[in-house]
């Protein structure tokens, strides 16, 4: 498919932008942040619906989570249904490199509890919990939450590092345990708990309002609407920027003003590093056969400038850093693992099988994704780094870290 | 049946991969690492001591296939 180049600029800290139309981020091109009244005015009154309803337009429309794993949210209502579940909006975004969650909550926190309060309605659940870690998006819900209907919704600021944001781990924090993935598998939907990602309920709030056929005016055929992606590190113009989900990588790339890109990293730190190559589909397909992943929609790109080398070995550290230490290979094998790529920076050759053994050995070996992730994240990288590893083992790559990859806290 | 550990309580004691050699071995820092985790019902026995005798209960035997 090809895409319009319609690209909007805005005037807030966090630049947002689309191509196409935007949806999720109307108005927010005029406007800091939509209220009530500016909201209606935008978006319209959201239809009323009931389950069998909503069930039909999430599963035409093949709506999949966007907080990274991608389950369609039509099997996770499905898995609740008879009893009465507690409706829980995760808004954590705990990934650095993410921004479009607390987009959406800081700007046009209504469309989230459109969502959240319409599946809830439909589920018959009493209470709405959204959960996050940035204040200035809590203060925005809470104001957003004195609207008539509001009343049902709470909004909790929860801690926790980058697993404190994975759903078994952000449900264990708000019923008062600590924010830690449980050893044991079970999903929250046999506990009576529907988690979705703050993105998925404003991407419900669309779909109620356009209706499925009108949804799919954009997209693929099995991917249909649109999907929001941060954009970072070597681009001119990054951001949080709505696509229509199928666009062409390289006409994101381009849009992003990212002129030069050596690398692209999808899906964030539990993704993956792609020699760019402009015509890869950005959706979750079009991504995977690739070998990459979609995940919570951050795309960073790296270019000549920096030292790529460098900048895994910074992100290996910061990942090693996030282990909550619970569990034993994640907890010795991270720091081994960004210790063998430090050492490929530093120019020792055996650091190459050292790595891709470590990777083996954390590999499916925890609570949580974050050593698979990991895993993925630095292995992809290596596979690439090829020529610059050689370079180091030669004494350098003469290029500075940059840091184009960012760490820590984003707010 | 399946055998299952916690990572989270698994602390690498070692006495899982010492009565079962044949089934689980150790990594370098000393935890287990289970050649398969479907358990054959010829083996189910030793397995469920295997289960039995972990001192930070880390191992399960589930019906997951």
């Amino acid at each position: 498919m090809t895409a319009a180049l319609d690209t909007r600029p805005t005037s807030s800290a966090t630049p947002t932008w689309t191509i196409g139309s935007a949806r999720l981020l109307a108005g927010l091109d005029r406007h800091q942040s939509l209220d009530a009244r500016t909201h209606l005015a935008i978006h319209g009154a959201l239809p009323a619906t009931d389950l069998p309803k909503l069930l039909g337009l999430l599963e035409g429309a093949g709506l999949t989570g966007r907080g990274g794993a991608g389950f369609p949210l039509a099997a996770k209502l499905r898995a609740l249904r008879g009893s009465r579940p507690r409706v829980v909006v995760n808004g954590s975004e705990s990934e650095p490199a993410s921004l479009k969650d607390r987009t959406l909550l800081r700007r046009t926190p209504h469309l989230v509890l459109d969502g959240a309060l319409a599946v809830a309605s439909a589920l018959g659940a009493r209470r709405v919990t959204v959960a996050v870690h940035d204040p200035a998006a809590a203060a925005a819900l809470r104001a957003a939450a004195a609207r008539p209907d509001g009343r049902r919704v709470h909004v909790e600021i929860t801690g926790g590092g980058f697993v404190g944001g994975e759903a078994r781990a952000l449900i264990r924090g708000l019923d008062g345990g600590p924010a830690l993935p449980p050893g044991r598998h079970e999903h929250l939907t046999s506990q009576g708990v529907l988690v979705a990602n703050a993105e998925t309920f404003a991407q419900t709030a669309v779909l109620l309002r356009l209706g499925g056929r009108r949804f799919a005016d954009t997209g693929t055929r099995a991917e249909p609407g649109t999907t929001l992606l941060t954009i970072g590190g070597a681009a001119e113009r990054p951001g949080v920027v709505e696509v229509p989900l199928g666009t062409p990588l390289g006409i994101v790339l381009l849009a992003a003003r990212a002129d030069d890109p050596r690398f692209v990293i999808t899906g964030g730190y539990h993704g993956t590093w792609l020699a760019p190559q402009a015509d890869v589909p950005v959706s979750r397909a079009g991504l995977a056969a690739v070998g990459a992943t979609l995940g919570a929609g951050v795309v960073l790109v790296i270019d000549d400038a920096t030292c790529g080398l460098g900048e895994l070995t910074r992100v290996s550290r910061w990942l090693a850093s996030q282990s909550a230490g619970q569990c034993g290979p994640c907890r010795f094998g991270l720091p081994a693992l960004a210790n063998d790529v430090a050492a490929l920076q530093g120019g020792y050759p055996g650091g190459v099988h050292d790595a891709a053994r470590h990777a083996r050995a954390v590999d499916g070996r925890g609570a949580c994704s974050h050593p698979d992730g990991t895993a993925r994240f630095i292995s992809s990288g290596l596979a690439l780094l090829g020529d610059e590893v050689a370079l180091h083992r030669r004494g350098g790559c003469r290029r500075p870290v940059l840091g184009q990859l960012p760490i820590g806290d984003p707010s | 049946m399946t055998l299952e550990i916690d990572w989270t309580r698994c602390d690498g004691h070692g006495l899982c991969a010492e009565l079962l050699p044949e089934r689980i071995g150790r990594d370098e820092w000393g935890f287990p690492v289970v050649n398969g985790k479907s358990v054959h019902p010829a083996e189910r026995k030793a397995v469920r001591r295997v289960v039995a005798v972990c001192p930070a209960l880390a191992l399960r035997l589930t019906d997951a296939p």
